[in-house]
């Protein structure tokens, strides 16, 4: 990506120029992005630092003039009973989104695979299915899937969340898996059958591996998808011991009083893990983008 | 004839022992507390006049040895609700637990805003809960259709009469019981005196009437530059009938004929000359002066807490329990913010709810009931009756129906005004005598199946039609008739 | 070369050259099981909430009685929509919400993936931060987003007050003319970056032997931009702005929680308005036809959206 193939100076010198007024307007559009960004989030942890009362001053404080972590410490204190709702409820979202994330794998990998390599009948159609699920809003299945899991057996249980929360992101985890695979000469498993192993043995020890990227990605985005769900965990869990973060952030909100700092905290700290999986594994999120979802 | 002394003695002793037997074993004093003489002053004068055995009584209704299981939903206390209330949650269940250990209670606490919600998705589903303490405008749409059982007073064994008439009629559809008012409450007018007193007004009387609402928030907003009534307009959330359904009824007004004395609900009234001024009125308010908050529009009553501690507020309507968060807030309150904080909270005053124009007074009569369902919808198929009745006496104690709506309400059965706690309270929680006087005052939402929906978003969207200008005050009203009168048809949009 | 080694492939395969589908199903039952588990899943999940909209969508469902003695009206619901006013006016900000966050989203998706095409000190980081808004809770971002724009006590109407560019705080969310604006802009905030993912990986594709030809042969960097790269963003575009434009669609958090609508029904857009309507109303019938609505338009939608991700499939495969 540099200008290394431009051999005379001449040409590069000429070539700089117009190249700077569109670099600084790159330049200052990130700056902007950056602010864009960046800006409510720091509202957000400013505002979790404040008292109630600090919090809900006009004009309102810039800079915390007592910044305090009590918000924060009686979310997290276990002795409390704010503090052990909080934990609960962040260990459902953990418990929850792992086992969303772990058969989201199991079951797009396979699926995927079959659809880049197998051919079988109906194969367009139910691939074209099962990437028509996006096409279908949250909301406007609460009801009849709420009778569904009760019909299942599943109310009140983690499972019902697990279950529909698959759906989500199976649609674009076999897409994106999918690619992934179409990408992979086939001359390996070609070479693996060739060599004794079944067909099944070819893509578990030699196909599987190399889509690693694809499958993290897949981890992610189910894991994200998973994390911060609000709609269906509002509607299928009752039981306070049951709920996830998104609906516990709801408590904040009583009938006549609103905990915004705390609300902030609880916002804050919700956002963390997330937040730090997706910095640390985003590279491959990219990358199995770039690798599975671009063909030319 | 030397025994008759001793016969004497012996007769009245089983005169003093059977009244006493009689006494404890009856059901507890119905017309005792005469609702005619309510006042301020009567309610102290009654107040710890009386004692209740509530284990003892609940048990000849249901023994304390029953083994049994029951699934129990209520609005729950949680981290936003003041201290004392989580402590008497947990002391009710506690002495449940204590008082019937061979029944498995499985109680499940939801917020105010989502009870309803979840109520109805679960009977889509049959998964109900056996009983439930719901809201007062929620329990006549399951009535009506046919979700829960015939339930009174008489079943656990307290009278009618231990009850206030209008909580009644809110649990009555087509002549029969469907539950037991919990508790009741209505609330009060407040103010910031120093704030008055800055604008020139008088520091210590309530504003009499609903015009002089609006003329005291013009002027506060013209001497102060800072809000004056904190208007309450958001869609779908419960604050909002709440607080301009009084203002409606006060003008002469109302969605039917309501706040008559005996009302049939036939004829709607949401577009007759009285319920347009009482929008007007608002619409003065917000548009013509703009002496109430902006976000109005979107707020509920939480979010007017911020300005008044801030001194940014000068008047709105609730519960005494805003006396306590605000001296919560204030504790939080450091440097100069300190000075102001303790400042709003020395000047907050309590007064009656404004009249309208006609002298009439008027106020929600709210509250929440406890209900039992029918096996059918029931999680499980089957509803224990004794284990819920057992639960339902106890919730309904004279004790414990005040202890479970101790700060920001008050007990459903009459008989809570006469325990010990309820003189504690009146000592304890400074202006619960106002917000207890207004009670007569009460008028509890049309006993429908469609109040809800009436309540909770054709009102909110007459006041947002008007007060945005998307529509004439006129129109809005004209527009919320049609939209009442299209439900009542039975469906639209 | 694939195409040719996977038909070889599939000549290995079937032992016999029998034709029939059934024949053919039954050789392919092993591919099935590979599909299966998947199948399932979203059959349960989906099928039997499709039917059980559609059909209720017949029917007439009164606050009074209970759902299951609901009465069958025909298409009475359906036309009790389409007649309705406010049908119309919340048809029309779903229009405006759709096409404007679509639009800026990818615009600011593009920018941002173009800006950081070369490489520089801490385009990591900056990368990293980007793409922050997309991870964060739509829960925890709409309350945040909605103190931000308080009317009277959020930290921009402050700021434009203290600046003293006016003079009191603007009304962001609490005018009909100006909440579906600022909801866009939440609704941007949070969604610029799965665009801006999606173009950095689709930017990484486009060959630099034509970008330097075409630099050699005097291209400024906007006919560069518009000759070279646009066209080979096409594809990753089209499903970029169409994944985009569905997720918008039935974008449900940020206008309910933000505004629940209001005020004055300015806010709704058609999914939170069927929210209120079965939820709220207790109007299942008349929800369900409005939901059989939405999937229709959705199908049309989702037409292109999957030709569009099937295309790329068919051209390489030669199949």
């Amino acid at each position: 990506m540099t200008d290394a193939t431009l051999t005379s100076r001449p040409a590069r010198r000429a070539a700089r120029k117009p190249i700077d007024g569109w670099r600084w307007a790159g330049r200052f559009f990130l700056l902007f992005m950056l602010i864009f960004t960046v800006l409510p989030m720091a509202w957000m942890f400013l505002t979790s630092l404040k008292s109630g009362f600090a919090a809900m001053q006009f004009p309102p404080q810039w800079w915390p003039a007592e910044p305090t972590l009590y918000n924060y410490a009686k979310l997290l204190d276990p002795q409390n009973s704010v503090g052990q709702d909080f934990l609960r409820y962040f260990w459902n979202s953990m418990f929850v989104s792992l086992t969303t994330t772990i058969l989201a794998v199991v079951v797009a990998v396979p699926a995927a695979y079959a659809f880049s390599r197998f051919r079988f009948p109906g194969r367009n159609f139910l691939f074209f299915s099962v990437l028509f699920r996006n096409m279908f809003p949250a909301v406007i299945f609460l009801v009849p899937l709420f009778i569904l899991m009760r019909w299942l057996g599943l109310v009140n249980t983690h499972g019902s969340l697990v279950l529909t929360y698959l759906t989500f992101g199976l649609p674009l985890a076999i897409w994106l898996l999918k690619g992934f695979y179409d990408n992979i000469p086939i001359q390996l498993e070609q070479a693996a059958r060739i060599d004794g192993a079944t067909r099944f043995q070819a893509f578990l020890f030699v196909i599987m591996p190399l889509s690693t990227p694809g499958i993290i990605a897949t981890a992610i985005y189910s894991f994200i998808g998973a994390w911060n769900e609000y709609i269906y965990a509002y509607t299928f869990l009752n039981r306070n011991d049951q709920l996830t973060l998104p609906v516990g952030l709801q408590r904040f909100f009583a009938e006549n009083t609103t905990d915004w700092p705390g609300l902030m905290a609880a916002s804050f700290l919700m956002s963390v893990p997330v937040v730090v999986l997706f910095l640390v594994l985003q590279r491959y999120f990219v990358r199995a983008l770039t690798e599975g979802a671009v063909k030319h | 004839m030397t025994s008759s002394k001793f016969g004497r003695a012996v007769w009245r002793g089983a005169v003093a022992a059977a009244l006493t037997t009689s006494l404890v074993a009856q059901p507890v004093l119905a017309q005792s507390v005469d609702v005619s003489k309510w006042s301020p002053e009567y309610v102290r004068s009654i107040a710890g006049t009386e004692e209740f055995d509530t284990v003892g009584h609940c048990n000849s209704v249901v023994p304390t040895d029953y083994e049994g299981r029951l699934t129990f939903w209520y609005q729950g206390i949680f981290e936003g609700d003041p201290e004392v209330m989580r402590q008497n949650y947990r002391d009710f269940f506690a002495a449940f637990r204590a008082t019937y250990p061979g029944i498995q209670l499985e109680e499940q606490g939801i917020t105010y805003n989502e009870l309803l919600d979840k109520f109805r998705t679960a009977l889509l589903g049959n998964a109900a809960p056996m009983a439930i303490r719901l809201q007062i405008l929620g329990g006549t749409e399951f009535a009506a259709k046919g979700y829960l059982e015939p339930l009174g007073p008489e079943d656990v064994g307290y009278a009618r009469e231990d009850f206030w008439p209008g909580a009644m009629k809110a649990v009555t559809w087509k002549g029969t019981t469907y539950g037991i008012p919990t508790n009741n409450e209505t609330m009060a007018f407040i103010w910031n005196a120093d704030i008055f007193e800055r604008a020139g007004l008088d520091p210590d009387t309530a504003p009499a009437t609903w015009d002089d609402v609006v003329a005291y928030s013009k002027k506060i907003k013209d001497e102060l530059g800072i809000a004056g009534y904190g208007m309450v307009a958001r869609q779908n959330a419960g604050n909002t009938p709440y607080r301009f359904m009084p203002q409606m009824w006060a003008y002469g007004g109302g969605v039917f004929d309501e706040a008559d004395e005996n009302p049939t609900y036939e004829e709607i009234r949401v577009n007759s000359p009285e319920s347009k001024q009482a929008l007007q009125a608002s619409y003065d308010m917000y548009v013509r002066d703009q002496s109430v908050p902006i976000s109005a529009l979107t707020n509920t009553q939480a979010d007017n807490q911020a300005p008044f501690i801030a001194g940014q507020l000068a008047m709105v309507i609730s519960h005494p329990s805003e006396y306590a968060r605000m001296l919560e807030l204030a504790a939080q309150a450091t440097g100069s913010d300190k000075e102001v904080a303790d400042k709003v909270v020395e000047s907050m005053r309590y007064g009656l709810i404004p009249t309208g124009p006609t002298g009439r007074r008027a106020v929600v009569f709210g509250g929440s009931n406890i209900h039992i369902l029918k096996p059918e919808y029931v999680d499980g198929g089957t509803v224990d009756e004794q284990a819920a009745k057992a639960l339902i006496c106890m919730w309904t104690s004279p004790e414990w129906s005040l202890k479970l709506a101790y700060s920001a309400s008050n007990p459903g059965n009459l008989g809570g005004f006469k325990t010990k706690w309820m003189k504690e309270r009146l000592d304890n929680i400074r202006f619960l005598d106002v917000t207890t006087s207004m009670l007569v005052d009460g008028i509890p939402f049309p006993a429908l199946p469609e109040a809800p929906e009436i309540m909770n978003i054709i009102i909110p969207d007459m006041l947002q039609n008007a007060l945005t200008g998307a529509m004439t005050v006129d129109e809005a009203a004209e527009n919320a008739a049609r939209e009442v009168e299209a439900l009542m048809g039975g469906g639209g949009l | 070369m694939t195409a040719a080694t996977s038909s070889t492939e599939n000549t290995i395969k079937t032992k016999r050259q029998r034709n029939t589908l059934v024949s053919q199903m039954w050789e392919s039952r092993i591919d099935y099981a590979y599909v299966l588990p998947a199948i399932i899943v979203m059959l349960i999940v989906i099928a039997y909430p499709v039917y059980y909209t559609i059909e209720l969508s017949f029917f007439e469902t009164p606050p009074g009685l209970q759902l299951r003695d609901k009465s069958w009206v025909g298409l009475d619901n359906y036309t009790i929509i389409l007649n309705s006013g406010v049908f119309w006016k919340v048809t029309w900000n779903t229009v405006i919400w759709t096409l404007a966050s679509t639009f800026f989203a990818f615009a600011l998706g593009l920018g941002a993936a173009l800006s950081l095409h070369r490489a520089f000190i801490g385009r990591g980081v900056m990368r990293a931060i980007l793409l922050i808004p997309w991870v964060v809770s739509a829960v925890a971002a709409s309350y945040v987003w909605r103190w931000l724009y308080h009317s009277d006590f959020g930290v921009f109407g402050a700021a434009l007050v203290q600046l003293g560019w006016l003079e009191r705080p603007p009304n962001f969310i609490d005018s009909v003319e100006t909440v579906l604006p600022s909801l866009i802009v939440v609704n941007v905030w949070r969604e610029f970056s799965f665009a801006m993912i999606m173009l950095m990986a689709g930017l990484q594709t486009v060959p630099d032997q034509l970008l330097n030809a075409a630099r050699v042969d005097g291209a400024n960097t906007w006919q560069r931009f518009w000759h070279v790269t646009f066209p080979h963003l096409r594809g990753v575009s089209t499903v970029t702005v169409l994944l985009l434009a569905v997720a918008n669609f039935n974008g449900f958090i940020i206008p309910w929680i933000m505004t629940s609508g209001g005020p004055a029904n300015s806010s709704h857009i058609w999914i939170t308005h069927i929210y209120e309507l079965a939820f709220g109303r207790q109007r299942w019938g008349v929800a369900s036809a409005y939901s059989v609505l939405l999937f229709l338009i959705l199908m049309t939608l989702g037409y292109f959206y999957v030709r569009a991700l099937t295309r790329g499939d068919s051209t390489r495969q030669g199949a």
